[in-house]
């Protein structure tokens, strides 16, 4: 299988992160933050190691501002339900996912979309525009998962600070495959979906906090102040009831370890090569349809919405399954997006990259495309 | 030498302070605390040696202390 769906998960992990958990597992399989023996606090060391590295990496500042959750959905759910009160006003950009949307939807929240506009100054205008005296947060997508465009965060984040709005990174497609510096860029949560750009396993999510969160999202015990009944405020303990996924953050730990080492500019840079190579070679096929612009670097992360012409994306995907390249057709938890790149009837296909993956495998996926049969294989491999 | 208990709640502060403190010299290391009906269980940093001096670090760091027992 050539796996392409790297946006999901990224499909191959790098050796390191399994033997990191299995390490785990046999060696430090004892409660951190919870019983006092040796193995227990040897173990807390590991996790505390672990969230200074998360720290350091994306620019906050301290170990104790780095949560792990369940996913980055939690994380996110985390923030909104953590920050907003009654009456509070949100911003979020017109491309962000349903773990943005269904939750501001259920809590009933005021909410404004800002549109991205073809430029930064357009888009930063939009936001600006969009600012009422109740906006308590500004929320956006680092890069949308299904047209790959990169917000300009930084900016956002300075507008936020001048009118004194919390700002909220939802970081699932850039933590990891562009640099982020939450001090510099003033963001004040950064969600996060380590298992994509981190090469971490699924079930660990990060969340880091550079400002309260006020309330909980669940309740429970935490190893702290047990007698009373009334949940500890301090993070990151406070957000983490329950016990936490050890072998998941031994692996993340090894995956942001590949992350650094391999560097990640480097990793960018053969990701973008990938896409840009991709882009030309489908623009030349006339029975394939493109909804973006040609990707540029630093402004795309590397995902590719296409469809086929005369096919719906399901059934493109289905086919390209059966060839053995595994992508993700639909609407990607993300019909805003798709509104807006127009694809509501069918869906896309994406195509969205990894470390792991090399131009052969993109040259036999276009020839593949090329292949006078192709739509014609389709009867073939559905019956 | 005299020895404390600085109580710090959490194991992620309790670890924090320690190596802050290891880091300048200190000889510390990090324990679970008895159950104490005011705090419930938690973490302590057990420091040996000049209090005054390792707290002043751990609050620069923004190390929470919850309470300081000399043992």
């Amino acid at each position: 299988m050539i796996y392409f769906d790297n946006a999901a998960t990224s499909g191959k992990k790098p050796i390191s992160v399994s033997r990191a958990m299995a390490f785990s597992v046999e060696n430090y399989s004892a409660n951190p933050g919870r019983s006092g023996h040796d193995l227990s606090v040897k173990t807390a060391d590991k996790v505390y190691k672990t969230r200074e590295k998360i720290s350091n990496f994306f620019g906050s500042c301290g170990a104790e501002t780095v949560v792990f959750t369940q996913n980055c959905t939690h994380s996110i759910n985390c923030v909104l339900k953590g920050v907003l009160r009654r009456g509070d006003h949100v911003i979020v950009s017109d491309f962000e996912h349903n773990a943005v949307m269904r939750p501001l939807n259920k809590m009933g929240v005021s909410y404004s979309v800002a549109k991205s506009g073809d430029t930064t100054a357009k888009t930063l205008e939009n936001f600006k525009r969009n600012i009422k005296p109740n906006t308590r947060l500004v929320l956006v997508s680092g890069a949308s998962n299904v047209t790959g465009e990169v917000l300009p965060i930084s900016q956002i984040g300075l507008i936020c600070k001048k009118k004194n709005i919390r700002f909220c990174v939802d970081a699932a497609q850039i933590g990891g495959i562009l640099p982020i510096d939450m001090q510099k860029m003033n963001i004040d949560y950064l969600c996060l979906a380590p298992h994509k750009g981190l090469y971490a396993p699924m079930g660990i999510g990060v969340l880091i906090c550079r400002k309260p969160i006020e309330n909980t999202l669940i309740e429970g015990g935490t190893g702290t102040d047990s007698v009373n009944f009334l949940q500890p405020t301090t993070l990151p303990e406070g957000l983490e009831s329950g016990t936490i996924n050890v072998p998941a953050i031994f692996g993340l730990s090894a995956g942001v370890d590949f992350v650094k080492n391999k560097g990640i500019e480097t990793i960018y840079k053969h990701e973008f090569s990938l896409l840009s190579y991709l882009y030309d070679e489908l623009l030349k096929n006339e029975k394939i349809v493109l909804y973006t612009k040609p990707p540029k670097f630093n402004y795309t992360v590397p995902v590719l919405p296409f469809n086929y012409k005369g096919l719906k994306s399901f059934e493109t995907a289905q086919i390209l399954n059966k060839y053995g390249f595994a992508v993700r057709a639909g609407y990607h938890c993300a019909p805003t997006a798709h509104k807006k790149m127009g694809t509501m009837s069918y869906g896309a296909v994406r195509v969205s990259f990894g470390a792991f993956n090399n131009r052969y495998e993109v040259t036999k996926f276009v020839n593949l495309l090329k292949d006078e049969n192709f739509i014609k294989n389709y009867k073939k491999v559905v019956e | 030498m005299k020895k404390y208990i600085i109580q710090t709640g959490t194991v992620t502060y309790a670890i924090k302070g320690r190596d802050l403190l290891r880091n300048k010299g200190f000889k510390v290391k990090v324990e679970r605390i008895t159950a104490d009906k005011n705090y419930g269980c938690g973490y302590a940093i057990i420091l040996e040696g000049n209090l005054e001096n390792a707290l002043q670090t751990l609050r620069e760091n923004g190390v929470k202390i919850l309470d300081i027992i000399e043992k």
